[in-house]
């Protein structure tokens, strides 16, 4: 059996390549196999998980950019998510425009506003901006609950997603429009760092003052860095709307700001691998504690009273959250990468 | 050698099994093991877990009585798919799947912001919903969700005609402030407020909001204070209602003025968050009766909450009331399915067994008696409301005391004003 003894770059596409061998390339394709013949073998129930995850992802992903990548701390994720929800609904519905178009406008409508609101990054960073993304979400919601056009408090209609006359109305069919968009965002994503705006958000976050020295424009590249997060949690908005089909402002609270900087921070801050991972464990997490574990309880000890198994979801999701920060605190993608190594060096580990 | 023997005698008992199990399946009766399954999602946890854990507590403890004591519906049993949603918008979304996903007939919800979030799927698949509270955007217009009671727009227009009628002896119109719970718990008295007020005769004086999280309005009451209102009307839930009732009280608003709450506020839970003696006098409007109220289904329920959620009991909980006959709506549902279009038009649990549960079920349903829990539920063409009827209620020492019969809450189509969803 041959084994690896080094993967060699000769010459620059080489080395600057994503996919550099022939194994990532199996790998690669395999996961896409699975992950596009996904509607073959799972029901609606697990494709909406799915599809759940991949809206998720997007907005992760925007948010690890801003987070993990710039170092710019916002608590306001689901506020920017709701303008572009509601941007594509607006677009969509009631000026009946087509669905490209609502989920572009929703994009940049998001990271205009993500820029309006990282405006104070420029003067305060850390917990300070913290506090301003929080202003964010609350005036956000503020304003979709009061104006008219979002229809309010009562909610707005979003209809299918469609392309030319291509209608996403099955489970499946969404399935394909949402993960397709995951993984370009994925792959852009992986590429932003790798560029001379990844390298200056990695240096602001690092010492925005070495940065600055070095000719690192921190207005530019902050706004950059909230533009972009925020575009992609527009996207992730506008995805969200036309697979729900209805939006209201209380399904983006507060809370599910938190959940998406505990996703990232699980996942592993600034890597590209990490939304990918601290997505997929807090959805599967979620799903598997309301969906498995609570029901396999109340069937199991029938001699306590209906319901009493309810009280374990959060305790147990809050308990695994905290084991996890205290045994991983570098995220799941840090032991990701110890994996690969240990795999590249086998068997000679040490 | 050893092992070709074990292969064959594994395949020929395997074979057995498989030949068996038609007959094994015939020896039970006609209708064992063949169930009706139906998904129950509640907030049990979550921030609205003081009225969703005793209500999903009365939707288990209802089917449990339905199943074991009464043999479940027409001889089938009732297949509970039950579900915590915690609250969450998303989580809801893909509980709803799952039902449907299961096979499940049809799904509930206690709240309205829960169904909120998962009513357009359900409608996209012909997935048929109740709502044990609601607002109007759930059903006007009206599609595959139904209100299991009256709505909180209903509940403005019934308190305010009641105001009118026995509390108002002044002269001109009474000022009525509205403190609504920014959502659609608030929107729905909004609404009902902003298109039958003036013809009640009542001048709206003021609106103000509050979050579900509040813990002081006394800012917006003073506003309203300064307004020197009549009545201030509360559409919300209980925590915040005994924030706006306890703040009015601390500022000496009441006793002096009227106060009266929808039926998301008005439970036993506003008594003891904000104390007896502080909501002494309030009114408000609840589609149920009361605990120990003489009517038929009392005794079962008592005996089922005292057996299984004794705290409840303590509590006086009037949410759990709600769900237990919101099962029991659930089980004649059923009943007229399968009656009128049979078991095997609904074993599969598909989209054509939800238009027949939906056709032969739900839009049979006429006045029928939920052992008087609350007013007789019917279908009407147009109105997906199934109970329109609420009562009026007054705290007095401590406890929440009918004052009225059934009052009827008329249709009001919203969707005919140009304002609405807007």
């Amino acid at each position: 059996m041959s084994l690896p003894c080094g993967t060699r770059n000769y010459n620059y596409a080489e080395d600057m390549a994503i996919v550099r061998t022939k194994t990532h390339w199996v790998l690669l394709i395999a996961l896409l196999v699975i992950i596009f013949t996904a509607p073959l073998y799972f029901g609606n129930y697990w494709l909406g998980v799915m599809n759940l995850i991949g809206i998720t992802l997007i907005a992760a992903i925007g948010l690890n950019i801003l987070v993990g990548y710039c170092g710019q701390l916002s608590i306001g994720h689901a506020g920017f998510i709701a303008v572009g929800a509601y941007t594509a609904a607006i677009l969509t519905n009631r000026l009946e425009m087509p669905f490209l178009v609502g989920l572009i406008g929703a994009g940049v409508v998001s990271g205009l506003i993500g820029i309006v609101f990282g405006l104070p990054s420029v003067r305060v960073k850390g917990f300070y901006l913290a506090i301003t993304t929080i202003a964010a979400q609350f005036i956000i919601i503020w304003v979709i609950n009061h104006w008219g056009y979002t229809g309010g408090f009562l909610g707005i209609k979003v209809p299918y997603a469609s392309i030319g006359g291509l209608v996403f109305r099955s489970e499946s069919s969404q399935f394909y429009l949402i993960t397709i968009i995951a993984v370009l965002c994925v792959f852009f994503a992986k590429n932003l760092a790798r560029t001379k705006v990844g390298r200056a958000f990695i240096a602001i976050r690092d010492n925005d003052l070495a940065a600055e020295v070095m000719g690192v424009n921190l207005l530019y590249y902050k706004l950059l860095a909230f533009f972009i997060g925020c575009f992609f949690a527009g996207i992730a908005g506008a995805l969200l709307a036309h697979w729900i089909g209805f939006l209201n402002a209380e399904q983006f609270s507060f809370t599910e700001s938190i959940l998406y900087v505990g996703m990232i921070i699980i996942g592993g801050l600034g890597t590209s691998v990490g939304p990918i991972f601290g997505v997929i464990f807090i959805r599967i997490l979620q799903q598997l504690l309301t969906m498995e574990l609570v029901p396999f309880l109340e069937s199991t000890f029938t001699n306590f009273p209906s319901g009493f198994a309810t009280g374990v979801t959060p305790m147990l999701f809050g308990l695994v959250i905290v084991l996890f920060l205290i045994l991983e605190p570098r995220g799941l993608a840090h032991r990701w990468a110890l994996f690969k190594s240990a795999y590249r060096l086998w068997p000679f580990s040490y | 050698m050893n092992n070709k023997r074990l292969i064959i005698a594994v395949i020929i008992c395997l074979a057995l099994i498989v030949a068996a199990l038609p007959f094994l399946s015939a020896c039970g009766g006609d209708k064992e093991g063949r169930t009706l399954k139906v998904g129950i999602t509640t907030p049990t946890t979550g921030k609205a877990a003081e009225k969703g854990a005793p209500m999903g507590h009365g939707n288990l403890d209802c089917f449990e009585y339905i199943n074991n004591e009464l043999g479940g519906v027409e001889g089938y049993q009732i297949e509970v798919v039950w579900r915590d949603n915690g609250y969450d918008a998303a989580k809801v979304a893909t509980i709803v799947k799952s039902f449907m996903d299961e096979g499940c007939l049809l799904f509930t919800t206690s709240s309205s912001a829960m169904m909120t979030a998962s009513m357009e799927i359900a409608n996209r698949a012909g997935f048929p919903g109740m709502a044990a509270f609601s607002s109007p955007i759930i059903y006007r217009p009206p599609q595959h969700i139904y209100g299991q009671m009256p709505d909180y727009g209903d509940d403005f227009l019934v308190f305010a005609k009641y105001y009118m009628d026995n509390i108002w002896k002044g002269s001109g119109k009474p000022k009525m402030a509205l403190h609504l719970l920014n959502n659609s718990t608030g929107a729905g008295a909004r609404d009902a407020a902003r298109a039958y007020a003036a013809d009640l005769g009542i001048e709206i004086v003021a609106t103000e909001e509050h979050a579900s999280t509040t813990t002081s309005e006394m800012e917006s009451l003073t506003r309203i204070k300064a307004l020197n209102p009549d009545v201030l009307y509360i559409s919300s839930t209980p925590a915040p209602t005994a924030v706006v009732v306890k703040n009015a009280y601390e500022l000496g608003m009441f006793p002096g003025i009227t106060i009266g709450s929808g039926h998301a506020g008005f439970t036993s839970a506003l008594v003891d968050i904000a104390g007896a003696d502080i909501t002494e006098g309030v009114y408000g409007v609840f589609p149920t009766v009361n605990w120990g109220d003489d009517v038929p289904a009392m005794a079962k329920m008592t005996e089922y909450i005292k057996k299984n959620h004794a705290e409840d009991y303590e509590k006086k909980n009037m949410d759990y009331i709600t769900c237990w006959a919101q099962s029991l709506i659930v089980a004649e549902i059923l009943k007229e399915a399968v009656n009128n279009a049979g078991y095997d038009a609904l074993a599969a649990g598909d989209a054509n067994s939800w238009k027949a549960l939906e056709e032969q079920g739900i839009q049979k349903l006429k006045d029928y008696d939920v052992g008087g829990l609350h007013g007789p539920v019917s279908y009407t063409a147009g109105d997906n409301r199934l109970s329109k009827s609420v009562r009026v209620f007054q705290v007095q020492n401590g406890e929440i005391v009918p004052l009225t019969d059934w009052i009827d809450a008329p249709v009001v189509k919203y969707e005919e004003f140009d304002w609405f969803g807007k």
